[in-house]
């Protein structure tokens, strides 16, 4: 008799045994289960630790509970990082809805203007993103500086007089949304599309035999339907900006200079790991919170199986 | 200043940012208490691994870097003739705050390259080990002051290297010389936009110390802090951004009239007389800031040795004077003499023969006692 059971084990049919499927489900969890709590609670407990005190970046510094950081951080009068916080998250907020209003119309045209080739296009949207994101932000550094492409064009065409540069162009608040609109238009493209594509085409047709107008179709079918992807969109752009600190770091000012900057450097470069620790948790505990809100809205509609789709005319 | 040169640097300090992400990363673990030192069973130099891990700021690489053909080409020629380009790495630093945080959190590594502001720190965190100064044939050479100050406890914990000092770099064609006076000229409104100090936490409140007259720069009271602090918060707005890379970021800014003045060492001074830009290096009424730095050995170092060697090819006289010549910096070497510099008048003005400029005339970057105090307010100035 053959011994089913090694069989089962290699072999993944459809007809297993429910049971088999979860014990044969859970080794392979194991894996990716013990890599996050090696490399994510881990850290974070150590940084909880940091955060109160409970260990120091100093060696043979002496450590105890200490919750002074996070009472200044929370209470304290006119915080400067907590006002720096309200700070990073009105760019990052900027970012996000200018991001997914801009690329709305983009997925639109992918999905429903340019079918044929609308692979193509998506490739050349993202061919950008082949380079470095180091590099894509050095090369703003070369549009937008004093003496670069932007200023140089503004001043030939005379808006400006020769040699004198827009002050705002580059260091400022200007530069750093810019740079991370264009960064994460694709991202936020990328799910509307993603929605439009499996969105049910009869609908539209249905709209269009009922009577309805384009504007109304398009404002009581298509974008309802697509939400969830503007949603996933909106929360790809939201989640990593509120961390970001290369862009700042590269075309940010003094003035300009996110959260993220600050919690970079308490690490790094004017090393306080106790007061960086509280700053890296609030961060963490705001983007989990953000993630849970959002999750929500994410889970039903992108799983939903993929609906027929029309003859296509 | 050489193209090819700056595109190779400008790549390495624009990474800078990226490794000091992955730097938190890398620095999750705890950092170990002192450890206690193991001299007596030391391996042969030829039994060591001979693979290098230095602590080093841009530009300091030994023999240059593969791109360069301008800077500093001497030092550290002979070693890598004798073990090869690839027998050192390098993990770049910005500035001297976090150059102690890398030494610490970072890794160990073999040599390190800090200022002697620091030095307490370094042996004090039990990160370095005394040198044994008999396997440096140039040590007999060096400067007896500089060697003095490179001592902590009685230890020779410090081989002396590079000095120089610190203060404001202009343009003399957009700055009036009437307004170049002091330290003020960094605060001055008129130039609003257009200063870039550098991102280096202590050196901008002794600058703010000295430009408010507070004598003590290095051991300022609470009351004090807080005053340079928001003498520092006053300054903020003028500047077009705190720099981190002197070759990616203030250099260029300086050459393309982005920031018309900036902190900066004298090196720049070179970079911009050889790009033919007009510049004037401050000599405030206050006084500049000066510096000096050194090499200090790893604790756990496996290449004992070698590193002894590395420094050696620094140290000696012909790549001392390079040096100089490169980059307008003073040397530890006492044997380096004004008939080695090519640029005598500005050899002159920097009393780059004399040592003893560090403390007579200028204010030397020394040890300060509240550092984490004062980089907590550096923090709140940057985040205000």
């Amino acid at each position: 008799m053959l011994d089913t059971e090694d069989v089962q084990d290699v072999a993944v049919g459809p007809n297993r045994r429910p049971g088999r499927l979860r014990a044969g489900r859970g080794i392979f969890v194991l894996p990716p289960l013990a890599l996050v709590v090696a490399l994510l609670l881990g850290p974070l407990v150590l940084i909880a630790l940091y955060s109160f005190g409970l260990r120091s970046n100093i060696p043979g510094a002496a450590t105890s509970l200490d919750t002074s950081n996070w009472k200044d951080f929370l209470t304290g009068s006119g915080n400067t990082f907590r006002g720096l916080l309200w700070h990073s998250l009105g760019i990052t907020l900027l970012v996000s809805v200018a991001a997914t209003v801009a690329a709305y119309p983009l997925a639109y045209f992918l999905s429903f203007v340019a079918r044929k080739h609308r692979y193509t296009l998506l490739l050349l949207l993202l061919a950008p993103f082949f380079t470095s994101y180091l590099l894509r932000v050095i090369a703003w550094q070369v549009i937008l500086n004093d003496n670069g492409v932007a200023n140089s064009f503004i001043q030939a065409i005379g808006l400006r007089p020769q040699g004198e540069a827009v002050p705002w162009l580059i260091y400022s608040n200007f530069a750093v949304a810019l740079v991370l609109f264009y960064s994460w238009i694709p991202f936020v493209a990328l799910p509307i599309f993603a929605v439009l594509e499996n969105m049910d085409r009869r609908l539209l047709e249905a709209a269009e035999d009922l009577g309805a107008s384009r504007t109304a179709t398009f404002l009581r079918v298509t974008l309802p339907l697509s939400l969830p992807g503007v949603i996933a969109g909106f929360v790809f752009v939201l989640i990593p900006t509120t961390g970001e600190f290369i862009t700042p770091l590269l075309v940010g000012g003094t003035d300009s200079q996110l959260f993220g900057n600050a919690i970079q450097s308490f690490f790094v470069d004017s090393p306080d790991w106790n007061y960086g620790s509280v700053l890296a948790l609030t961060l963490i505990t705001l983007v989990v919170a953000l993630t849970l809100v959002f999750g929500r809205f994410l889970m039903t509609d992108l799983r939903e199986p993929e609906p027929e789709r029309g003859a296509g005319k | 200043m050489d193209t090819s040169n700056l595109n190779r640097r400008q790549f390495l300090t624009g990474t800078a940012g990226l490794a000091a992400g992955t730097g938190l990363l890398a620095a999750c673990g705890s950092p170990s208490a002192p450890a206690a030192a193991a001299s007596s069973s030391r391996p042969a130099a030829s039994k060591e691994p001979g693979n290098m891990s230095l602590l080093e700021w841009g530009g300091y690489e030994a023999a240059g870097t593969k791109a360069q053909t301008a800077g500093m080409t001497v030092a550290g020629a002979d070693y890598i003739k004798k073990y090869g380009l690839n027998s050192v790495s390098y993990t770049y630093i910005t500035n001297d705050d976090q150059a102690l945080q890398k030494a610490t959190a970072g890794g160990s590594f073999d040599l390190m390259h800090p200022c002697h502001e620091n030095l307490p720190d370094y042996v004090d965190r039990g990160l370095v080990q005394e040198w044994d100064t008999s396997l440096i044939p140039s040590f007999k050479q060096l400067n007896p002051y500089l060697v003095q100050q490179g001592q902590y406890k009685g230890k020779q914990y410090m081989i002396p290297w590079d000095w120089g000092y610190g203060s404001l770099t202009y343009r003399t064609d957009k700055v009036a010389a009437a307004d170049a006076t002091g330290w003020e000229l960094a605060w001055n409104p008129k130039y609003a936009g257009k200063v870039s100090l550098w991102s280096g936490a202590s050196t901008n409140f002794e600058v703010a110390a000295l430009k408010l007259g507070l004598p003590k720069m290095d051991d300022l009271t609470d009351a004090q802090l807080e005053q340079a602090k928001q003498e520092l918060i006053k300054q903020k707005p003028l500047n077009k951004f705190y720099w981190d890379s002197e070759y990616s970021q203030m250099q260029p800014a300086i050459k393309s009239g982005t920031a018309w003045i900036a902190y900066s060492w004298q090196d720049t001074l070179v970079s911009m007389k050889a790009a033919k830009v007009p510049v004037a290096f401050l000599d405030p009424s206050q006084g500049r800031l000066s510096w000096f730095c050194g090499f200090m050995l790893g604790k756990d170092t496996p290449n004992y040795y070698h590193a002894h060697e590395y420094v050696e090819s620094f140290v000696n006289k012909a790549a001392c004077a390079q040096m100089t010549n490169a980059f307008a910096y003073g040397t530890s070497n006492a044997l380096v003499t004004p008939a080695d510099i090519t640029d005598k008048a500005l050899a002159d003005s920097l009393r780059l023969s004399d040592p003893h400029a560090l403390t007579n005339g200028a204010h030397l970057q020394s040890w300060a006692p509240n550092r984490a105090k004062l980089q907590l307010a550096w923090q709140e100035v940057k985040s205000a």
